[in-house]
């Protein structure tokens, strides 16, 4: 853990302020990016609320083409790093730059 | 079941999950429904009683159970037999929050209460006047950062009605007075930090001057609690915690479990890996019971967190477990724990259905209760004795429980594997029964329970706290049973341990029940059906089919007009969403109906000529919010 805060005070801080909506997914097209991500959706407890085949449960179903907070990679991005007023947790402060947009492509990997 | 806690990985192995695919279903006995002579008579089939108090008058329904021992039984019996096939609706209430509704409403006086899921919007209709015009209503605008806090939808399973008060949980924690006769705010107070887990969707239960509380959370890592606050004022007069040291589980020298192996200084603790059980949940998010003799209020605990279980090795006091406490001190008399150490999120928070039953040539004073885990028991309430623990529904994770030791004698293929998918172990998480509260008949002697039928393949996951995020790592696919049927309504002989009638349904039958002092017993179903059945033969004599499914709790009361009226809330939701895939499910719903024989009262006729203009406006009607 302590090596995560480190690694997002060093590299992290400023991407936070420069993701857009219309921001491109850093890790587009590499292949572990996803499969990274897989992992993180795990261990940071995502799957308990979005389930681990990612349908939903006390979350929203990240599979289908309904996105409450738009589904844009920089959109998605910026959900999971500030989180939203219904209650989903922001992530910014337990996860570097590169594992949230890392989680945003296992997420792209799986839209129906 | 010895100690079978430490080293469980090393017993597991692939054989586990062939093994389970052949090991022999337990299944209830059960009585074929033409073979009860009693059916047509009056008399008991088991010589059950209860004590009815606070004994309301016959008419009213003041609080979620109706009386003190959790029966929902109604003495009216002006609809009966020979009528309950003319009942239709008479009049309707649509409280647009798109939520599973579980409550039953309450009727006091000439007023009904309802209280809507999150936002928890309260209303008062007013049952003198044409039509049931909305006599005020109440918005208490709860924080919306607790929709992402609650599992299992964003529910509330009831509300209470005491020194004309209003008194009903909200999600974010709060629990708000209401004054009844205005609809005015009388007091609200904060019991717990939402953002870090715990919500409040319990059915706040009053006995005189005390409501009593209790935290939800289970799959969330939070530290579970029960409280009893002043109805004056809101003010917390005694506090338990679940886990932990003794002091605070109010665990002293009144405490006497029945069993040795939950003797012990400090269990709370030192049934635990370390500090874990300040996140092992132990939610009691359930019904309340009270025994006005003994002074003692009943109540379960929901599963240990986080719900991977090779991660806590131990039994996790006092999770899964029931407390017996002193009313006015929260003193705890007695506990049992229904499953040590619970590997598959089976919660002991149903309701415990107080009774009194013949037992070996006397008598004595039990709770029963339905378990998750599929075991019926009747427990002797004064101690904490098992009297008698067997399957009432589909279940193979036990093999039995061992009367002489009160532990489950588990089945070693049940146990779940972490990155291992583990088939076939029933029930899956949500249990053979769920919250959704059984009927007694003190008529019959039977209780009547709605109950699932199925079975899980469970994959494990290793997972770390982190505070307001879920603390869980089950991974599960849910199937149906033997059959294919998803549910059943059954009868349950609380003496014998077995069943007596059952009538099969398609979907989990995750609604309550109420039974009636005509032998009728009413409980609805996930696809939306409302039945009436008779509850000495499991015939069904009625069925209404209503706009959402049905995942509330069913009640009857007579109206100001002396006429007697079953209400029922649709709008499925909560837990039973989990089979929101499966056909058949409805979507949901915000219905109250509220029917009589032949729909005749105050909503339905050529003369109801009263428009809603002629009533006083009350505060503000809010606008439907959005489904998250």
């Amino acid at each position: 853990m302590r090596k995560l805060v480190a690694a997002f005070l060093l590299t992290a801080t400023s991407a936070f302020a420069q993701v857009t909506a219309d921001t491109p997914n850093p890790f587009a097209g590499k292949p572990d990016a996803a499969e990274t991500g897989h992992a993180l959706f795990g261990k940071m407890n995502c799957a308990g609320c979005h389930a681990y085949d990612l349908t939903g449960g006390m979350g929203p179903d990240l599979t289908d083409s309904s996105w409450l907070y738009g589904g844009k990679p920089g959109e998605i991005y910026h959900t999971i790093a500030e989180g939203t007023p219904r209650g989903m947790p922001a992530w910014k402060d337990k996860m570097t730059a590169d594992e949230i947009w890392q989680v945003v492509s296992y997420i792209q990997s799986k839209k129906q | 079941m010895k100690t079978k806690f430490l080293g469980e990985e090393m017993r597991k192995s692939v054989l586990a999950a062939v093994l389970l695919c052949g090991a022999a279903f337990s299944f209830p006995s059960s009585g074929a429904p033409d073979a009860k002579p009693a059916g047509k008579s009056n008399t008991s089939f088991t010589g059950a009683t209860a004590n009815l108090a606070p004994n309301d008058p016959a008419g009213q329904w003041t609080r979620q159970a109706r009386d003190y021992a959790n029966t929902r039984y109604s003495p009216l019996t002006q609809i009966n037999k020979a009528n309950v096939g003319r009942l239709r609706v008479a009049w309707s209430f649509s409280d647009g929050q798109m939520y599973g509704h579980e409550g039953a409403p309450l009727v006091v006086g000439d007023t009904m209460y309802l209280v809507t899921p999150y936002p928890n919007i309260a209303y008062a209709l007013d049952l003198s006047k044409t039509g049931a015009p909305i006599k005020w209503v109440f918005q208490p605008n709860p924080d919306p950062r607790a929709i992402g806090e609650a599992c299992c939808d964003k529910v509330l399973r009831g509300w209470a009605y005491a020194d004309g008060k209003l008194i009903y949980n909200l999600l974010d924690d709060h629990t708000v007075a209401v004054d009844a006769a205005t609809g005015k705010e009388v007091w609200r107070v904060l019991l717990d930090d939402v953002t870090k887990g715990p919500t409040l969707t319990q059915a706040a239960f009053v006995v005189g001057d005390k409501v009593y509380i209790g935290s939800s959370g289970g799959e969330l890592g939070t530290n579970g609690w029960f409280q009893a606050l002043d109805v004056k004022d809101g003010h917390t007069i005694w506090k338990a915690f679940t886990n932990g040291p003794d002091d605070g589980a109010l665990i002293g020298s009144e405490f006497r479990p029945f069993y040795p192996w939950m003797k012990g200084k400090d269990l709370g603790v030192t049934s635990w890996p370390g500090e874990m059980w300040k996140q092992g949940a132990s939610a009691p998010w359930g019904w309340v019971s009270y025994d006005p003799d003994l002074n003692e209020v009943y109540y379960g605990t929901s599963n240990p967190g986080p719900r991977t279980p090779s991660q806590r090795p131990g039994l996790n006091l006092w999770s899964s477990a029931v407390f017996a406490r002193d009313a006015n001190t929260g003193a705890a008399k007695w506990a049992y724990q229904f499953t040590p150490h619970d590997e598959w999120d089976y919660d002991g928070v149903n309701e415990n259905v107080l009774i009194d039953i013949p037992w070996k040539g006397g008598r004595r004073k039990v709770m029963v209760h339905f378990n998750r885990n599929g075991f019926a028991y009747t427990i002797d309430r004064a101690t904490g004795e098992v009297l008698v623990a067997e399957p009432f529904g589909l279940q193979n994770w036990a093999k039995e429980i061992d009367l002489k030791t009160g532990m489950p004698v588990v089945n070693d293929a049940a146990h779940p594997v972490v990155e291992k998918k583990v088939t076939n172990i029933c029930p899956p998480d949500i249990g053979v029964k769920n919250w959704n509260p059984s009927a007694f008949s003190p008529r019959t002697g039977l209780l009547y329970a709605g109950v699932f039928n199925s079975c899980m393949d469970l994959t494990n996951h290793i997972v770390q706290y982190i505070p307001g995020a879920p603390y869980d790592g089950m991974e599960m696919a849910r199937h149906a049973g033997p059959g294919g049927n998803w549910g059943e309504f059954i009868a349950w002989d609380p003496v014998a341990g077995k069943r007596v009638w059952s009538i099969k349904e398609n979907l989990y039958v995750w609604s309550g029940a109420v039974v009636t002092g005509s032998d009728l017993v009413f409980y609805g179903t996930m696809d939306g059906w409302f039945r009436a059945a008779d509850a000495r033969t499991g015939k069904v004599l009625w069925s209404q089919k209503l706009s959402s499914g049905i995942t509330s709790a069913p009640m009857t009361f007579t109206g100001p007009d002396k006429r007697q009226y079953v209400a029922v809330y649709t709008g499925v939701g909560g837990g039973a969403g989990v089979l929101r895939r499966v056909g058949g499910f409805q979507p949901g719903g915000n219905t109250l109906y509220v029917f009589s024989v032949d729909g005749a009262g105050i909503g339905l006729g050529t003369s109801q000529l009263v428009s809603h203009s002629d009533v006083a406006a009350p505060v503000s009607v809010p606008p439907a919010a959005a489904h998250n």
